[in-house]
């Protein structure tokens, strides 16, 4: 063998592995790329993004990275390597949010929301997109995000199973107490009351959350994760112990506690359970796998001895950022003004059974998400400070601890306190 | 040039493709996984902080939860190493005696450990669903009524077991096919020898088959403990971790704190991880070092 010839062979085999560390192949000619996670939206998107190539002659293109974990986990490494599109979402909290904005992966948009885009939009998806001028992370003030559409967690019920355990599907429990007991009701007609995916901490928390808000307020939840207010107090206690009682009086389902989300939802969907705690989402998800389905939608049912309103979790539903680094970020801020006008999000709420961002467009929506609608002022406001993810996944861990009795709740409190406790001590050093 | 070198130049040229794969794909990370664990950086900041050795402090320290998922791991890697190779040696003892289908075995065997562990976790968590699984209907139609909507992933006392299992099921597979090229390379002489002696089934597998299995031992339990102790897709799959964290490994601590964006902290577990994984190859090849020397 000659050793041109071996030159040759041995660059045929090098070239392979390099090609693949060259830029993002993103798609031939397209001006806007938009990386999401949304999966049942895409025809809609794709129908949209058509429409408005021959509308403006810009061509955006938008790439489905599915499930969640797999975008947020794609988003990170093409932040590393700067290979962002021109619009996607980090997926995270406000620290994470925060990071990308330091970083300058995510544009400021407050210019362009103040020549009137802002007035189009729900006020709380938006100012769940805005850091003001008191954030702890160090953010410029401004708008960061612009949100297409909006959600509210609430509890879904299935209005034949209550009538068969002799409730009135009508009136649904107003109060924790008349919630209990409709569960035992259903336990003993042989109904599993609750289904909700627990096994996911972030819905565990938000069910806990809405309660957190209705005993302690904004300004003790403030206050708590600034260290002033213990999780031992008897507060935090009672919103732990809800859980003992919902697992004393029968509610929740088999396997709740290492449930996800998916399954809760193919469980209610196919009458197991009548009830569960799931986003506005779950119009869609609920038409997609049971047209017939009869159910109606409640809040938490609120606590007698509460101080403050009940609220849930919800606001900002599906929101984009853009990215200040592209040549074409002006483009695709153009794209995301046309598809928030009224028009685009009737079709984006009329295809895909989700809540508009865009008020105008919700007027005509479907009895329940006009309802969800409705609800979205009562959604949590955005708070100045966050917990430590560290103290919240304790906190959650023990919820679920609580669920399969492992645990009682004044322990559980004791266990976030020293978890609480480590981190400020770490955050001193 | 001389012939020598010309030779090694050209023997040089052939392993480069592999040697430049090698440096790009294992041991750059290597050495970015151990820069990154000296440091506190969140995946996405410009800078990383240095912070020297304290993020090993902590996790030696004051992370319980790590300790907690290294104890489920080894109790998983325990029955994997007894019942799971156990298995698998029986099943290779009885394919070796050239019954007849020998080949349907060989292939049934296999074919779990060649799926693909998220589709395997998935399977297995509807077979033991509270709501709507077969073994719960299987058991109860055997008259286990109490069973009915038993929740096997979900309770404490059978969560990590049931993953265990499933671990087991989906892994004996590997051990049987290399337990079984073990067996074949065994001289029939020798047992041909011991029956004429006088020797019984149990002393030939006493005296002829464990002494020759040795190293094959050797190589199977490292396999099954490196495979065991990394153990994530079944568990992600299955059960997360939960319930609170009862089915919690190391690998999904590490990815937990990673999704969380702390990488230098997670990198820091999966060094020491990689530490007590390495230290354990260690004792056990020198364990049976001396066993073969013996």
């Amino acid at each position: 063998m000659s050793r041109r010839l071996l030159y040759v062979l041995m660059l045929s085999l090098l070239l392979p592995a390099f090609a693949s560390c060259s830029k993002r192949a993103s798609s031939p000619k397209a001006d806007v790329v938009i990386w999401h996670w949304m999966t049942d939206r895409q025809a809609s998107f794709e129908k949209l993004a058509a429409e408005y190539e021959k509308e403006k002659g810009v061509r955006v293109v938008f790439e489905t990275y599915a499930p969640s974990e797999v975008y947020r986990d794609k988003i990170r490494a093409a932040a590393s390597g700067k290979l962002l599109p021109e619009v996607y979402n980090p997926l995270g909290d406000k620290r994470e949010m925060a990071s990308f904005i330091k970083s300058g992966y995510i544009a400021n948009i407050t210019p362009e929301m103040e020549k009137g885009w802002a007035k189009a939009f729900y006020p709380k998806p938006l100012s769940q997109n805005t850091f003001d001028s008191s954030n702890e992370f160090g953010v410029a003030p401004g708008i960061y995000g612009v949100p297409i559409d909006v959600s509210a967690i609430e509890i879904y019920y299935n209005k034949d199973l209550f009538k068969q355990a002799g409730l009135d599907p009508e009136k649904p429990p107003q109060t924790w107490d008349e919630f209990l007991e409709a569960g035992k009701k259903l336990r003993s007609a042989g109904i599993q009351p609750f289904a909700s995916g627990f096994g996911e901490g972030w819905l565990i928390g938000v069910f806990a959350a809405s309660y957190e808000w209705n005993l302690l307020g904004k300004q003790g939840l403030i206050d708590t994760y600034k260290g002033k207010i213990p999780y031992t107090d008897e507060r935090w206690v009672r919103v732990f112990k809800l859980f003992d009682e919902m697992k004393q009086s029968g509610l929740f389902v088999s396997g709740i506690a290492t449930m996800v989300n998916k399954d809760a939802e193919r469980i209610f969907a196919t009458g197991k359970a009548a009830m569960a705690l799931n986003g506005s989402w779950g119009v869609n998800v609920y038409y997609t796998m049971n047209p017939n389905l009869n159910y109606g939608i409640m809040l938490p049912p609120k606590l007698k001895e509460a101080r403050y309103p009940m609220a849930i979790f919800g606001g900002e539903g599906s929101s984009f950022n853009f990215n200040p680094l592209s040549p074409n970020k002006e483009k695709a801020v153009e794209f995301f003004k046309w598809l928030t006008e009224k028009n685009q999000q009737i079709v984006l709420a009329t295809e895909t059974r989700n809540i508009p961002a865009n008020r105008d467009a919700g007027a005509d929506l479907p009895p329940i998400l006009k309802t969800f609608a409705e609800n979205i002022n009562k959604t949590f406001d955005p708070l100045p400070v966050i917990e430590d993810w560290r103290v919240t996944n304790i906190k959650n861990l023990g919820l679920q601890a609580i669920i399969i009795g492992e645990k009682p709740s004044a322990q559980v409190a004791r266990e976030v306190q020293a978890e609480k406790e480590r981190q400020e001590k770490d955050k001193q050093k | 040039m001389t012939k020598l070198s010309r030779d090694k130049t050209i023997n040089l040229l052939f392993i480069l493709p592999a040697l430049v794969l090698f440096l790009i794909f294992n041991f750059y990370p290597l050495l970015r996984t151990f820069q990154l664990s000296f440091h506190e950086w969140d995946g996405i900041a410009l800078k990383m902080k240095f912070v020297g050795l304290a993020q090993y402090r902590h996790i030696l320290t004051q992370n319980p939860a790590f300790w907690r998922a290294m104890g489920n791991a080894t109790y998983v890697t325990v029955l994997a190493l007894t019942v799971q190779n156990g298995l698998a040696l029986l099943l290779a003892l009885l394919v070796n005696r050239e019954i007849r289908g020998d080949n349907i075995y060989r292939t049934i065997f296999f074919l779990p450990p060649v799926l693909s562990g998220i589709v395997v976790g998935l399977i297995w968590k509807w077979i033991y669903d509270g709501n709507y699984g077969i073994l719960n209907y299987f058991l109860a139609s055997c008259g286990w009524q109490s069973f009915a909507n038993y929740s096997w992933l979900s309770e404490i006392k059978t969560s990590l077991t049931a993953v265990a299992i499933v671990h087991m099921w989906k892994g004996f597979g590997y051990g049987f096919i290399i337990l079984l090229a073990g067996l074949q390379t065994i001289p029939r002489e020798l047992y041909e020898a011991a029956t004429v002696d006088g020797a019984d089934a149990w002393q030939q597998f006493k005296h002829i088959t464990v002494p020759s299995m040795i190293p094959v031992f050797t190589v199977v339990a490292i396999l099954t403990i490196l495979g065991t102790m990394q153990i994530f897709d079944l568990i992600y799959s299955m059960t997360r971790g939960g319930p609170a964290g009862h089915t919690d490994v190391p690998i999904t601590r590490i990815y937990e704190y990673m999704a969380n964006g702390e990488f230098g902290y997670s990198t820091a577990m999966a060094v020491i991880f990689g530490i007590v994984l390495l230290s354990v190859s260690v004792v056990q090849i020198e364990a049976s070092r001396r066993l073969n020397n013996k």
